[in-house]
């Protein structure tokens, strides 16, 4: 399936995560080109996109972990990314994630970053990571929150324009109450009969 | 610790080499970048602009099959420039580009690396008589292009901005 044996493909129960291959580019230079990528340094010329993509791509050899794409299962659509982001600047390692502006509100951003958080930790040793999150974007300052995250107020910031959200360590990550609220959570979503009010959220 | 391993063939030219980058080759790169000779590739770039340099060619040559090397010295190793090919977004078409360091300009060293990748890319990556968009203050760089056989074929833009389009000559017209 992947072009990239060494990059690990995580499953979860709507998801397939893979590393980014040069077909999923299109949904990620749209996604970079539209005010959704406002908080994430975008929106991006052509030019800026691509290079970003390859950074990415590259980012897996550099480091050992990067970010994946995420897929639906069942149809191989791609959903957005998610996954360990540590380029030169960073502080400390980060968890990220991105979610296409017509695919979010369906709990992929959770269910992708609560497996890719698992397999960092457990598979890759971390001990413990940071999400660097915009003040100004809720949606995920909302998902972080969900995970189980706390805002660092001591903690180095990449240039003084973000908040620091800490991820719970590895034991906490694991316990009990919080993995079990996270998976809740996930089978809402998953439920097609799970028809939320208000506000959708990533 | 899982490692994406990209299939970047090491070129041997003489007392050059052409190998993948690493992120060991970032210091020279990033001094290169602050300085003025880098105006004409893109330049300047911060130090971590500069290591998503680096992790942006690993990625080229994963998107494309083909991309830049780092020229290094045969006996000492040492990293001396970039060579090889681009194709980014905004890229009429595959283009053979080079950059020599600080500290190794002067000693050919351009120009045979240029040769090595483009008889490279002609036989193994199906990049036959490329372009090299060059701005038209590079002067050096103009004069390489003439020494490698390369003619003017018109002005273009490239990203924007206004720059020469050179065409190297064919592998077989080099042979010739």
């Amino acid at each position: 399936m992947s072009s990239y044996p060494d990059i690990p493909v995580i499953e979860t129960r709507r998801l397939r995560l893979r590393g980014p291959e040069a077909g999923d580019y299109p949904d990620f230079k749209a996604t970079f080109a539209s005010y959704r990528s406002r908080f994430m340094g975008g929106p991006l010329n052509p030019y800026e996109a691509w290079m970003l993509y390859a950074a990415e791509i590259g980012h897996w050899a550099v480091r050992g972990f990067g970010m994946w794409m995420v897929h639906d299962k069942l149809t191989d659509e791609t959903y957005g990314m998610a996954g360990g982001w540590f380029p030169a600047k960073w502080p400390e390692r980060e968890i990220a994630w991105i979610i296409w502006p017509d695919k979010a509100g369906k709990g992929y951003a959770l269910e992708a970053t609560h497996a890719v958080r698992r397999h960092l930790y457990e598979r890759q040793g971390w001990d413990g990571a940071v999400s660097y999150i915009d003040p100004k974007n809720l949606d995920s300052i909302r998902l972080a929150e969900r995970l189980g995250c706390v805002k660092d107020r001591e903690a180095a910031t990449i240039d003084g324009s973000d908040a620091v959200y800490r991820h719970p360590a590895p034991a906490a990550a694991s316990s009990g109450q919080l993995r079990d609220g996270i998976e809740l959570e996930i089978d809402h979503y998953c439920d097609p009969t799970f028809r939320p009010k208000g506000m959708p959220i990533d | 610790m899982t490692t994406l391993t990209l299939h970047i063939p090491t070129v041997e030219a003489g007392d050059i080499v052409l190998r993948a980058i690493c992120e060991d080759d970032l210091d020279p790169l990033a001094t290169f970048y602050a300085g003025a000779r880098s105006h004409f590739v893109g330049g300047p770039l911060e130090r971590a602009d500069c290591w998503r340099l680096i992790a942006g060619n690993l990625g080229h040559w994963a998107l494309r099959g083909y991309g830049m090397w780092v020229i290094s010295d045969r006996a000492s190793g040492d990293p001396m420039g970039i060579c090889g090919f681009i194709y980014r977004e905004g890229w009429d078409e595959p283009e053979l580009g080079w950059q020599v360091w600080d500290g190794y300009e002067g000693r050919g060293i351009a120009s045979r690396a240029a040769r090595a990748a483009r008889a490279h890319g002609a036989t193994q990556f199906g990049l036959d008589g490329v372009i090299s968009y060059i701005d038209a203050g590079n002067t050096r760089s103009l004069a390489l292009a003439k020494r490698l056989g390369a003619r003017f074929e018109r002005d273009g833009t490239l990203l924007g901005k206004p720059c020469q389009v050179w065409r190297h000559p064919r592998a077989s017209e080099v042979a010739a």
